[in-house]
């Protein structure tokens, strides 16, 4: 198609012969979701703003070691994710990650009334609080998958482990959620 | 409840994230170091700052020349050379404030990895015994052999440590080690019992190899030292110590 972006292989491609404009492209691109989920693993905006710009530099300095035909977007969130790990390690002090929902949330097509919406809006605020109180491991493998909308390769890159292994985690995670739903709706 | 997983999908675009920062490599190499949990009076913070940006910008040429072309900076850059600040020396087990993992015995550290660790009978059994497992270590898992004084081997001062011996699966070739020398240091290609070996002469700081989940590792050179690095059957070897190639490649080739 004429004038269609760049996809991110082919930009990948570009920055490995040496243009370095196409990784700044591949950075803009993917800046959101490194941030997140670098946000997601630290607790903390601002160390997840560092790790996040630390990892895309070391991503760049890494550029020799991509494989051609590889998914950038896993390869980088993995980085990322590796550094903003190693930093929460140093750092010697845990943030409590305290996802919310936005004021202007909207629960989409379903909701028939600004009643329901205001039912549904409230559920999901409790579901919210209750991702926020599972153990650091579930939260992320949750959030990652769900909130962050990662792909199987983004989720484990996410959480450092073998792809494998990300679907017996997450199903881990939502049984002990689930569990604590039920608490919640029998208490 | 509507199913769990659908109102967990459901939220996805409703969740108030902290405001995106615009992420730039031309600033990448200033940010801030990981943040400590005890306070620090302002101004030893700045100074803090201001000393890693200028270690960061002199010690290590591919950082410089990449933040230089990124923000086309079109001056001479002096090439000096900034060591990092060692830690105090200390009062723990030996190589414990060196960032290693978790201190364990050969034994426990052999069973965890599963590929076979190799020891170098020449310098004896290890002082201390580190092992570093995903997700702060590579695919694999990392174990770091810390050896004391030995003779003929200078000793770090600000370590207490002799020779450290750092093995993980993995694979490594000449390109990275051009990528990642510093103006002070050298690469030469050698060889123990078959097997390829580099021997990075000066003052490296950075060792770059990709693990057998074929992702980069950026990993600090501890003692900032000659450094031998040998593949050994897809096993990546790295003996950091104050000593000659001649030493190195001696100790080398006693692993086992």
């Amino acid at each position: 198609m004429e004038g269609r972006p760049a996809d991110e292989a082919e930009l990948l491609a570009r920055a490995q012969r040496g243009d370095q404009g196409a990784f700044e492209e591949i950075v803009q691109r993917y800046q959101q979701v490194a941030f997140r989920v670098a946000y997601v693993i630290t607790g903390s905006a601002p160390e997840a703003e560092d790790a996040a710009q630390e990892g895309m530099f070391k991503a760049y300095r890494a550029l020799h070691t991509f494989r051609t035909g590889a998914e950038p977007r896993p390869w980088l969130l993995r980085i990322v994710a590796n550094e903003a790990r190693n930093r929460a390690r140093s750092a010697g002090r845990r943030h409590q990650l305290q996802l919310r929902l936005a004021d202007d949330f909207r629960p989409g097509d379903a909701a028939p009334s600004p009643e329901a919406a205001a039912l549904a809006g409230d559920e999901h605020r409790r579901l919210l609080a209750l991702v926020n109180e599972l153990s650091d491991d579930d939260r992320l493998v949750i959030t990652s998958r769900y909130l962050l909308q990662l792909s199987g390769e983004e989720t484990a890159a996410a959480l450092g482990i073998p792809e494998g292994t990300v679907k017996s985690r997450l199903s881990r995670a939502l049984d002990r959620l689930r569990a604590r739903v039920g608490d919640k709706t029998n208490g | 409840m509507a199913d769990l997983e659908e109102q967990l999908a459901a939220m996805a675009g409703s969740i108030e994230w902290p405001p995106t920062p615009r992420l730039s490599l031309a600033v990448a190499s200033k940010t801030r170091p990981a943040r400590r949990a005890w306070a620090q009076p302002r101004w030893a913070l700045a100074a803090v700052a201001v000393l890693a940006i200028v270690a960061t910008l002199l010690a290590y040429t591919p950082t410089r020349t990449a933040i230089a072309d990124w923000v086309n900076l079109h001056t001479n850059l002096r090439h000096t050379t900034a060591l990092p600040t060692p830690s105090p020396l200390p009062s723990g087990t030996l190589g414990s404030n060196l960032g290693l993992g978790k201190q364990t015995t050969l034994e426990a550290a052999q069973s965890a990895v599963g590929w076979q660790v190799l020891v170098p009978a020449q310098l004896g059994p290890p002082d201390a015994v580190y092992l570093l497992m995903p997700p702060g270590g590579p695919s694999q898992g990392e174990v770091t052999l810390v050896y004391g004084p030995r003779p003929g081997i200078t000793t770090a001062s600000e370590t207490g440590v002799g020779v450290l011996v750092t093995e993980a699966r993995g694979s490594v070739n000449e390109q990275f080690f051009e990528k990642t020398a510093g103006p002070d240091t050298t690469v030469e290609t050698v060889s123990v019992d078959g097997h390829d070996g580099w021997w990075i002469s000066g003052k490296p700081h950075m060792f770059v190899f990709v693990d057998s989940n074929n992702e980069p590792r950026f990993e600090t050179l501890r003692l900032a030292t000659n450094t031998l690095v040998i593949d050994d059957g897809g096993t990546i070897v790295r003996i950091e110590g104050h000593m000659t190639k001649e030493q190195a490649l001696q100790i080398a080739g006693t692993l086992a």
